[in-house]
């Protein structure tokens, strides 16, 4: 009788439909494939997978590389509204708070292309209206040609009266969004802790998969800074809520010494998927190769976790992490065959 | 005399008592096989079920085979019935 009192039909529906759904995920063996084939024969293949549908709706409009990059971002939205339309009860709730990063990022892809002068069309292919803002709503941003027109309309939506009044001010004087960015994933962070954190039925599961996901971008964050050769404030880029404190994240940021930084980096931060990789990432010299490999990590690490914990809000989120790396690799597949890349180069950005 | 004659017909009033008390018994131990044999099948199906039905939902080929998972625990309301009529009838 273990468990069966906390065991709903509606969670082992969701739980099931996300794990049939994860094996539908491009596989590894597709990728190699897809290394030796050129852009059009990858747009079909793709075609024939469950890129399909916008594949054909696209096609008419868009050529090449563009009705890739537009079908994926397409495909990825209509996933993740679908994801929240169907999942049920608290699992809705972190489902949508967890989203909730995507409006961060189409409000910040539109600043930002309206700062750099980019057209209306391009800086909409690459939006993905997974978040509370949706295609219409995105699309009135998208109509207002001044930026503060944009952050004006946002006064409705939850990012602007802690963020957006206080900072983009700040980064309008700047003419930089890196602070405002910042802010907006710590205010992002901090409200899904505290969701999870309110006493909600699995917050304390929801809560271990965000800690993950906050030591390891203050550990991609903290080997990025060491590969930078500009002095930058270490303290604006902490994201609060993981097991790294901000003293610990800013000391190990002055220490010169890999060997040092490593090993002092095992002392402090108590995910062992991480501590286990740290040695390994003492010859390596490539940020992009320690990034990806701590996002792999990290993928593997979640994947465990929804073993453990196979009727939760584990399974949903670790396909929505699967789904979002198949199609930033798919992306960066297109994008290096556009380029003319070799192979081995764009294996490299693939996390597979 | 008449004090062992009330004695034996209580002795005898006894007997039939147990023997009604023991098919009372048995009624109920069949109840008892079937009645929660039956709501342990419930629940494992309930689970196999819903799971069965999510993953359908996704993909359609999976449902003569899901179809076959989603009654195996009937096998535990069979065992509990045949308990039942062994204890009824033999």
């Amino acid at each position: 009788m273990v468990g069966v009192k906390n065991i709903s039909a509606p969670y082992i529906y969701i739980c099931t439909r996300m794990r049939v759904r994860k094996t539908t995920l491009l596989p590894r063996e597709e990728y190699m494939r897809m290394l030796n084939m050129n852009l059009p024969e990858i747009t079909r293949l793709i075609g024939e997978t469950d890129y399909k549908q916008e594949i054909d709706e696209l096609g008419t409009t868009f050529k090449g590389i563009d009705l890739i990059e537009v079908a994926l971002s397409w495909n990825l939205a209509k996933e993740y509204q679908k994801i929240q339309e169907i999942t049920p009860g608290t699992l809705k709730q972190f489902t949508r708070a967890y989203l909730h990063r995507w409006d961060i990022q189409n409000v910040l892809t539109i600043l930002k292309g309206r700062l750099q002068g980019a057209k209306t069309g391009k800086i909409k292919e690459i939006l993905i209206p997974a978040g509370s803002l949706d295609r219409v709503a995105l699309d009135r941003l998208l109509a207002e040609e001044s930026s503060d027109k944009i952050v004006e309309m946002l006064k409705g939506y939850r990012m602007y009266p802690q963020v957006f009044a206080r900072e983009y001010p700040l980064s309008k004087e700047s003419g930089s969004y890196s602070q405002l960015e910042n802010e907006l994933y710590k205010q992002f962070y901090s409200e899904i802790i505290s969701e999870a954190e309110s006493g909600i039925k699995g917050g304390k599961l929801f809560l271990d998969f965000i800690r993950l996901e906050i030591d390891i971008k203050n550990v991609k964050t903290l080997f990025r800074l060491r590969a930078d050769t500009f002095e930058e404030d270490a303290r604006a880029m902490y994201i609060e809520g993981g097991t790294l404190s901000a003293a610990d994240f800013v000391t190990l940021n002055t220490m010169k010494d890999q060997n040092e930084f490593i090993d002092a980096l095992k002392e402090k931060i108590r995910q062992k998927s991480i501590i286990a990789l740290l040695d390994e990432l003492r010859s390596e010299k490539a940020i992009r190769d320690v990034e990806n490999r701590l996002t792999r990590v990290q993928l593997e690490q979640m994947e465990r976790m929804s073993k453990r914990n196979p009727i939760s809000i584990h399974p949903i989120l670790v396909y929505l992490e699967r789904k979002k790396y198949e199609v930033f690799n798919l992306r960066a597949l297109a994008r290096g065959k556009e380029s003319k890349l070799p192979s081995e180069k764009i294996a490299e950005y693939l996390v597979v | 005399m008449a004090a062992e004659l009330v004695t034996a017909v209580d002795v005898v009033m006894t007997v039939e008592q147990i023997k009604a008390s023991q098919i009372g018994m048995k009624a109920i131990a069949a109840a008892l096989a079937v009645g929660m044999t039956g709501i342990a099948t419930g629940i494992a199906e309930m689970a196999i079920g819903t799971a069965a039905v999510g993953a359908t939902a996704e993909n359609k080929d999976t449902f003569g085979l899901v179809l076959l998972l989603t009654v195996i625990p009937e096998t535990i309301v069979i065992f509990g019935l045949v308990v039942a009529l062994l204890l009824l009838f033999v």
